[in-house]
């Protein structure tokens, strides 16, 4: 719970099999603690991995058929070309390749046919499918191959749930239409969470409008994820860094979270998570959501300590470190028992950790020290250092070895940085194009594009008055006439709505 | 030696590191090739010394930008049509395929179109790397006409070439390119084996097959540098040298003879070496550190990334990446005075000669240090 920017109250519970009764047993201890407050909350904000899960684990997927509009080019790379065998049968064998989209240039690749549209509907209804992806060249560009064949079908099949690609992704067919697909299939098990989310916000009695996080660590109402579930696939790792650097107060900073196993590096820009430029595979499925650009180092709390100390992880006890740790009477030792050894950790028992030697502690340590050094540098951008903000239950580990690395911050309440992030997110939009700068102009092709991404974040409901350009990709094109750039635009502002409170609704 | 699926990806991994920044990323064309190969089964690899002199060989590939294969898929089909209209063309059928370029992408094409006939692929290519122009293949340096040529489009459309010289014709593809949807299909420089003999860069598929097979296994550029040297070393490009290792911490643009050419500062990790700064246009073409040359076109400069060491094209390389740089001297085909008139440092707007990679080695980084 945060008041402006000041935490007023946390939790932190196991996720449950339900979902929901988890939520309302965390939210539950959060009121508790600020009793009275609760008619007060204006917006509840919440980070989900549930759809990334169940992508991952092939489960509450829909069979969804997929229509791509880009004939005749692309016919041997049909939709699901490269997916892994078991997640294609999940979403069946409804694929149907027709004319349409566009060039580059905006020149028809195809016309519309009519007939082909009627027997695509002709088949959906014959099989039965209930979800369709509709994908079309350029659509991100061009959208309106896509807009005209949901109609019609939704004409044709008022019961049909549609994504459209352009909604979703960015340029890159066969990604876009991927993440179309997922997203589609995910439709059905989107309102289901959705709905127990806001039973479970409804039954506390807190009415008021929520939002759930997306990939870029921007917001979405919750009226909205119900049609968009694939936009928060990568949001888990984007609401941590983020929820760090608030927790810390500032924009740009080194995040190091240290868990059991491992810990992740990170850079935040802007407030903004710098965003890795690989492709991101969700379940074994290529997309081009982008994820931040994290460095994992092999180094946690239960990582091994061998060969006297020269060597720490990559192996680690993971949760079983409060069992086979020494410090907690176990057989094998961690970074965890150097650390209570050398004084710098009150955990388990120090009693136990008394006969390791002063040289293995040393070694050790040295260790843990070059790895974390070295990690940081290589996150560390330009010649300004940044600050670091150490998060995670290993925050001991880090804190001393990382001291001359620069600026080190501990924040308060690190443990529900996630939570945090989500918390403290804005509402956002991006707009992209592929823009012959020799041709327009540089200056008026930042001013289209941006004016573009800030309408959209506008209508996703953020407030005109504080919306602003958060990042600004420009990547020149290559082996193409007239300087042609792919200009990407991301506008970000604070929710609208809550400048005006609503009262909470009455519990039933 | 016969490409199947594994070799394919190898050798499109290797492809990449070869096409030194340019080339496109060869996702969707090994996502045909393998198709091609499933389906059509595997392509003999033929090394061009066991080619026949009076074998008909003709170089088929992609021309225009390969970013638009993001949107505008190209199809197995097509990219057989385009082989079978080029025969039509000349009123005779080829005997063996060969590549414009290792780099990228067009190293894969000639495999789909072959798969499709049962015909053999030249094990070799006209670059060695990638480079932006037709004139720069070793085929036209040799004096090979590019022309009687067939370009081909998404939809099939046909347009035949006869033209006076490679420059003119490089002009005439390009703009052509543009209007039939930026990228085309072109079948082209027909020559009887012993001419391709003669000005083929040879080699360079299996040794990218070999190149991908470390560059996908497991290890950072650092581990992987021992194996790449070793197969460097016993190629035609000689030794692999280490150039810098450090973070991506500038991108911008500016102007160089008439071009606009991005520039790339990496700052290492390593305190007392300065900063390398690469000028990139469609590829990595040269490298400063400070105001001092430390490698020039058209001799390769390579980046991958740091923790995996796969290889990073000039579209992807993003602000804080952290990359390990490497270099290799240029196939011999390009070190004569005539070859460096078409592909120098000032055939790209540069004010200054080739200089060899071998002379600068005082300047690149040891590995560990």
């Amino acid at each position: 719970m945060l008041a402006g920017g000041e935490v007023l109250a946390t939790a932190k519970v196991l996720t449950t099999e339900d979902v929901s009764s988890g939520i309302l047993g965390a939210l539950e201890v959060v009121l508790a603690e600020r009793p009275g407050l609760e008619r007060q909350v204006q917006a509840v904000m919440l980070g989900t991995t549930q759809f990334t899960n169940a992508v991952a684990e092939r489960r509450q997927l829909a069979e969804v058929a997929a229509v791509r509009a880009a004939l005749p080019s692309g016919r041997s790379l049909p939709p699901k070309v490269d997916w892994p065998e078991d997640i294609a049968a999940c979403l069946g064998a409804n694929t149907y390749l027709v004319k349409g989209g566009t060039l580059y240039d905006g020149w028809p690749l195809a016309d519309i046919e009519d007939r082909e549209i009627d027997s695509v509907i002709a088949d959906l209804k014959a099989a039965k499918v209930r979800a369709v992806a509709v994908s079309a060249a350029f659509s991100p560009m061009n959208p309106a191959s896509e807009i005209a064949i949901g109609e019609r079908i939704q004409a044709a099949i008022p019961e049909m749930r549609i994504s459209l690609s352009h909604k979703i992704g960015r340029l890159g067919i066969l990604e876009r239409e991927n993440a179309a697909l997922l997203n589609a299939s995910l439709l059905d098990f989107a309102d289901s969470v959705v709905a127990s989310f806001t039973d479970a916000l409804q039954r506390r009695g807190l009415g008021c409008p929520f939002f759930i996080s997306q990939n870029d660590g921007t917001l979405m109402e919750a009226d909205f994820a119900r049609r968009f579930p694939a936009l928060t696939f990568a949001s888990g790792p984007t609401n941590s860094l983020r929820g760090a650097a608030r927790l810390a107060g500032v924009k740009d900073a080194i995040v190091v979270d240290i868990g059991g196993t491992t810990s992740d590096i990170g850079a935040l820009r802007g407030g903004f998570p710098r965003e890795s430029s690989t492709h991101t595979e969700v379940g074994g499925v290529r997309t081009n959501f982008r994820m931040p650009d994290l460095l994992t180092l092999a180094l946690g709390g239960g990582s091994l300590v061998h060969e006297g100390g020269v060597q720490v992880g990559p192996h680690s006890l993971g949760h079983k470190l409060v069992r086979d740790g020494l410090a907690f009477g176990g057989e094998a030792m961690t970074a965890t028992d150097i650390l209570v050894a050398a004084g710098r950790m009150r955990i388990g028992d120090p009693a136990l950790v008394r006969h390791i030697a002063p040289k293995t502690i040393a070694a050790a340590t040295g260790e843990m020290r070059r790895m974390l050094l070295a990690g940081v540098e290589r996150m560390q951008s330009g010649s300004a250092e940044l600050p670091i903000v150490l998060v995670g239950g290993g925050v001991a580990l880090a804190a001393e070895p990382l001291a001359d690395a620069g600026e080190i911050l501990i924040p308060k309440h690190s443990e529900v940085a996630n939570a945090i992030g989500a918390a403290v997110a804005q509402i956002g939009a991006e707009a992209e194009r592929l823009l012959a700068y020799d041709r327009i102009g540089r200056q008026q092709a930042l001013e289209q594009v941006r004016a573009e991404a800030m309408r959209k974040a506008v209508q996703a409901g953020a407030d005109p008055a504080t919306v602003r350009v958060a990042d600004v990709e420009e990547t020149s094109i290559s082996y193409m006439a007239d300087n042609m750039t792919r200009l990407r635009i991301k506008a970000v502002g604070e929710i609208g709505r809550l400048k005006t409170q609503r009262p909470a609704k009455e519990t039933a | 030696m016969q490409v199947n699926a594994d070799a394919l990806v190898d050798l499109s991994a290797g492809a990449v590191l070869l096409a030194t920044g340019g080339g496109g990323d060869p996702y969707v064309a090994q996502l045909n090739a393998l198709r091609a190969v499933r389906e059509q089964g595997p392509v003999q690899l033929l090394p061009a010394a066991d080619l026949e002199d009076d074998a008909l060989v003709a170089a088929i590939g992609g021309s225009g930008a390969p970013v638009v294969e993001l949107e505008l898929l190209p199809s197995v089909e097509n990219i057989q049509q385009a082989l079978t209209a080029f025969e039509d063309h000349l009123g005779r059928q080829v005997d063996a395929l060969v590549s414009f370029e290792v780099g990228g992408a067009n190293s894969l094409i000639p495999i789909i179109a072959a798969a499709g006939r049962n015909l053999p692929v030249v094990d070799g290519d006209g670059m060695g790397r990638a480079l932006p122009e037709a004139q720069m293949m070793t085929y036209a340096l040799a004096g090979v006409s590019p022309t009687p040529a067939v370009a081909c489009d998404y939809a099939g459309n046909l347009v035949t070439f006869a033209t006076s010289d490679t420059a003119t014709y490089e002009r005439h593809v390009r703009a052509l390119s543009t209007k039939m949807g930026g990228l085309i299909t072109t079948v082209e420089h027909p020559m009887s084996g012993a001419q391709l003999k003669r000005c083929i860069v040879p080699d360079t598929l299996s040794f990218s097959i070999e190149l991908g097979r470390v560059l996908r296994g497991p290890g950072d550029a650092q581990q992987k540098f021992a194996p790449l040297s070793a197969l460097f070393r016993r190629s035609i490009y000689g030794s692999l040298r280490h150039i810098q290792t450090g973070k991506v911490v500038d991108r911008s643009s500016r102007t160089v003879g008439g071009f606009d050419v991005g520039t790339v500062l990496i700052e290492p990790f390593a305190a007392d070496w300065g900063p390398v700064r690469i000028e990139v246009k469609n590829e990595y073409l040269v490298a400063w550190r400070g105001e001092r040359l430390v490698a020039c076109v058209p001799d390769l400069i390579m980046l991958v990334d740091f923790e995996t060491a796969a290889p990073i094209n000039a579209e992807r390389l993003r602000y804080g990446q952290r990359v390990t740089m490497f270099g290799a001297g240029c196939p011999r085909h390009y070190r004569t005075p005539e070859a460096l008139k078409v592909v120098g440092p000032r055939c790209f707007g540069f004010d200054f000669d080739h200089v060899p990679l071998a002379d600068l080695t005082h300047l690149h980084q040891p590995l560990d240090g």
